[in-house]
């Protein structure tokens, strides 16, 4: 753990130093400039819009933005943010003004635009919130691929398990007690069907605790360590998957779904990527009040979600406005806070102090010290994807 | 029809078509790159697409057989009969049920931890859900139940259109009074007349069932989905060769169902062979008339818009609880109203200039093109929506309003033009002789003689076709480009997450908005016609 650590702040330190070389000294008069373009403009935002916590905050942050900035956010309310990546491509393929200008990415989606070129910047280490950005998170890489600024951090999650009081009182806190635990409650467990992003993290997570040589996994991925890394993760989900739900041949399309099959008994563990949606839920009565989060005891998978802006966005200063504001410590502290959205805050503590609520565990939160891991890098994505649906896919 | 002399309105009534339909076509080019056979080897080997393609066979084949077996049946027990007028009367509110909505509701009634089941959970001991897969089975055999209950209603409108012409009446009372029973006569005699007249509605029935993506979204299964909603997927991928293969399957869905196509034509060949003359015999006895056979029908969707109404209101509510532990109006009031108003919006934009564009196809249009003009409805619509997108696309229209106006346009003014294709034909020609006679100009005649004459089949087409724009999925996300959140966006989106409250109203929104406008339609009519007896 202390050496992967050490080696995020090493490649961090990389990414530091050019970017201190090449930072003007004239960027408040930069900013300026930005904010005078900015106004009046409408800025399309195009954000997962499956929740009404997040749409809620979304939609506060845009008046707000009106308010101060006389500036127009459109939340845009996207199911596959790989949908808007296409429609990107689609649209500078063609040399079209850009439909999007403000978009909430991370991991394979930010890669594909990172690669076709398709984002505008270096913008990100700009804002004036750069200055509260905790770099001690790994703000600056995304799914081991450098973020070069390209992106702004906005958020970070981490994988978190949920389970009834009523119904679990032992949870597994490891792959090996998690397939213990399908033994003994035939049915009754299920993951999100991949290439949803919760499904998807499910694997990764299962795949870092059995792989025989975790460190390969922060490399590109190639055919020969694929099949080495994998091999354990298919012998296991071989074993578990005859026991789940519908035994293995249906999955649940969601985790907000499966949060729902908690509810009703039809599961009695449910995953998420945020360590407060439990407590989220049981406030809007959808999940008994008797439930609660848990993590594993060797920890769970945890990143960093980020704002982008497309290479054609229309208006690139509105939305480099807009996300300076969704940076500044007062939107964060909003954002962090329970009874809002309860999205960790990617600032510094000191930055947060004078906002932040008691940060005191709403009933349901994720209560215990759950070690954060690295995500994969970002290629064992799309190959694990495959691989699955090819194993699993058509049962 | 046709008696326009002057060319202009002529040519307008062609171009105001043409801007309609012919768009689509060179928006079809991109998806020729799904014609390449590197790209078909790839999507034969992608083992999710055989299965896909089960799904879609079989849910498209039972909802099609079964939905024509339920109007058949349906109508040979109350037709002719007190309780036919009563079923048709109740039609057209069931019909304008969008199908994402008809699809949640059947979801909360059936899916293992629906009402249905809470009901049964005392009997049964249940304090958790069953294991079971009443909905989104592999093979997508709900998925197709499901569909053919809601084209069942679609196919029994139809018919009765079809048996509103009073000739096979009053073949019924000639039989009957030979001696032939109820039964024998509706087999000998009036299906082989009636079952022909049904092709073009069953191949829109099939052409729907092969190519539907929001109910399969949501009743169907997703290890792997219907080959429509894979197809969709693929072309929504940022991979390029993911999207010639997504062209690829558009391609096979339609080949798919032209095939099943000639299958239903080789069935009905046999079906013709196999009938013969009447011999004679009498089976008078076969009178039997089960009259309820529609409750169960109209019971389960009257059920299943009670569930989504309850779950509108519902605070938390668990299995095995049969009613809400306390009810809310949270679901309402906190509801973001934006994308009830853009269905509003493009559903009257798209009701307002479908009817402009009918009748003045109907006034000026060559009759002979108007058969093509039918053609949205029997055609699969997934490559259809993609090709407009590319043709927005093309256009730099993608994402705009006008943009997802126009892309509903080429499924509203086929429904449209069905509604008032009969009224129109069947118009008194006598009155427009006589107001020529007395001078009229042939805008004059239309405006002040046989619009308002035909106001009620005006309004009926009208809140047809706003029905139809309100339940349009795959057109809204395509040509808007994600940007137009309507209510039917947003109940499929949220059909796949946990909040069944906020789903419910949604549904709820997208029931009651087409509802709303058939009773305005009505109530206009009605008020219109108040001092007017025998006025149609």
């Amino acid at each position: 753990m202390k050496k992967r650590i050490a080696s995020c702040l090493l490649a961090a330190l990389g990414l530091v130093l050019p970017g201190m070389l090449a930072a003007k000294p004239a960027a408040t008069a930069d900013w300026a400039a930005v904010s005078r373009e900015a106004r009046g403009q409408t800025v399309y935002f195009n954000a997962w819009g499956g929740s009404e916590a997040i749409n809620a905050y979304i939609a506060w942050a845009a008046a707000e933005a009106r308010k101060r900035y006389g500036l127009r956010v459109e939340h845009v309310k996207t199911g596959d943010t790989a949908d808007v990546v296409r429609r990107i491509q689609l649209e500078m393929s063609r040399k079209h003004d850009g439909s999007v200008d403000l978009l909430w990415v991370n991991g394979e989606n930010f890669k594909t635009l990172k690669d076709g070129g398709l984002l505008f910047g270096p913008w990100a280490e700009q804002l004036p919130s750069w200055r509260h950005v905790d770099l001690q998170k790994p703000v600056r890489v995304d799914f081991s691929e450098p973020t070069a600024g390209l992106e702004a951090p906005w958020g970070t999650a981490q994988l978190t398990f949920i389970a009834d009081r009523q119904r679990v009182s032992a949870p597994p806190r490891s792959a090996a007690e998690w397939l213990a635990f399908a033994r003994a409650n035939p049915g009754r467990l299920s993951y999100p069907r991949p290439p949803d992003f919760h499904g998807t993290t499910f694997l990764k997570q299962l795949l870092l605790e059995l792989t025989p040589d975790a460190a390969i996994l922060a490399r590109p991925v190639n055919e020969a360590a694929f099949a080495r890394a994998t091999a354990p993760l298919w012998a296991y989900l071989d074993q578990l998957h005859p026991l789940q739900w519908q035994q293995g041949r249906a999955f649940p399309p969601s985790a907000a779904e499966m949060h729902r099959m908690l509810a009703d008994g039809e599961l009695r563990l449910s995953l998420t990527f945020n360590p407060n949606e439990a407590a989220n839920l049981i406030a809007a009565g959808q999940l008994p009040a008797s439930s609660y989060s848990f993590g594993f005891r060797k920890g769970t998978i945890g990143n960093v979600h980020f704002l982008a802006i497309p290479g054609n966005a229309r208006a690139s200063a509105g939305a480099r406005v807009f996300a300076n504001f969704l940076l500044s410590p007062e939107a964060q502290a909003r954002k962090a806070d329970i009874a809002v959205w309860g999205d960790p805050s990617v600032l510094t503590a000191a930055a947060l102090a004078g906002h932040a609520k008691a940060a005191t565990a709403a009933p349901g939160a994720l209560r215990e010290a759950v070690p954060t891991l690295p995500e994969p890098h970002a290629s064992w994505v799309g190959a694990l994807e495959r691989e699955w649906l090819k194993r699993y896919g058509t049962r | 029809m046709g008696q326009c002399r002057q060319c202009l309105p002529g040519a307008l009534a062609i171009a105001g078509m043409a801007v309609v339909f012919l768009p689509v076509l060179p928006g079809l080019l991109p998806l020729a790159q799904g014609l390449e056979l590197a790209v078909w080897r790839g999507l034969l080997a992608d083992a999710q697409t055989l299965v896909a393609l089960r799904v879609t066979v079989i849910s498209s084949v039972v909802s099609t057989l079964l939905a024509l077996l339920l109007a058949l049946l349906l109508t040979m027990a109350l037709y002719p009969g007190p309780r036919w007028p009563a079923l048709q009367r109740r039609l057209p509110a069931l019909l304008a049920m969008p199908h994402a909505a008809f699809a949640i509701g059947a979801f909360f009634l059936l899916a293992p931890s629906g009402w249905l089941a809470r009901w049964l959970a005392p009997l049964a001991g249940w304090d958790v859900p069953p294991d079971w897969q009443t909905v989104r089975d592999p093979y997508g055999l709900s998925l197709g139940l499901l569909l053919a209950v809601k084209e069942a209603i679609f196919l029994l409108w139809m018919l009765a259109a079809v048996l509103q012409e009073g000739a096979l009446q009053r073949q019924m009372t000639l039989a009957r009074s030979l001696g032939y029973g109820r039964w024998q006569v509706w087999w000998l005699c009036l299906l082989p007349q009636v079952l022909p007249r049904l092709g073009w509605p069953l191949l829109a029935v099939l052409a729907y069932g092969v190519s539907v993506v929001d109910v399969a979204l949501i009743l169907g299964p997703g290890s792997p989905p219907s080959l429509a909603v894979l197809a969709w997927r693929w072309l929504a991928d940022p991979e390029l060769a993911l999207q010639a293969r997504g062209a690829a399957a558009s391609w096979l869905l339609l080949l798919v169902f032209l095939l099943l196509c000639g299958c239903g034509l080789l069935l009905w060949r046999l079906l013709r062979a196999a009938w013969r003359q009447p011999h004679g015999r009498r089976w008078a006895g076969a009178s039997w008339q089960p009259r309820w056979l529609a409750w169960p029908l109209l019971g389960f969707c009257y059920l299943l818009a009670l569930a989504l109404l309850l779950w509108s209101l519902a605070g938390p509510w668990f299995f095995p609880a049969a009613l809400p532990q306390s009810w809310t109006l949270a679901g309402w009031q906190q509801l973001d109203t934006a994308p009830l108003f853009t269905s509003l919006g493009l559903g009257l934009a798209s009701a307002g200039i479908g009817l402009a564009l009918v009748l003045l196809w109907l006034e000026c249009g060559p009759p002979a093109l108007s058969r093509w003009l039918y053609l949205p409805l029997i055609l699969p619509a997934l490559p259809l929506a993609a090709g407009q997108y590319h043709a927005l696309l093309m256009a730099g229209l993608a994402g705009s309003g006008f943009g997802v106006v126009w892309s509903h346009l080429l499924w509203v003014v086929p429904y449209m033009l069905l509604t008032l294709y009969k009224p129109y034909l069947e118009f008194d020609t006598r009155m427009i002789t006589l107001a020529r006679s007395l001078g009229l100009s042939h805008w004059q005649r239309c405006w002040r003689i046989k619009w308002p004459l035909l106001l009620r089949p005006i309004l009926a087409a009208l809140a047809i076709g706003f029905a139809v724009s309100i339940a349009q999925y795959l057109p809204t996300l395509f040509a808007g480009g994600g940007r137009f959140a309507t209510v039917t966006t947003e109940a499929v989106a949220l059909s796949s997450g946990g909040n069944r409250r906020v789903l419910a109203v949604q549904a709820m929104l997208q029931l009651v908005l087409p509802m709303l406008m058939f009773a305005l339609a009505t109530l206009l009519g009605q008020w219109a016609g108040r001092h007017r007896q025998g006025w149609r």
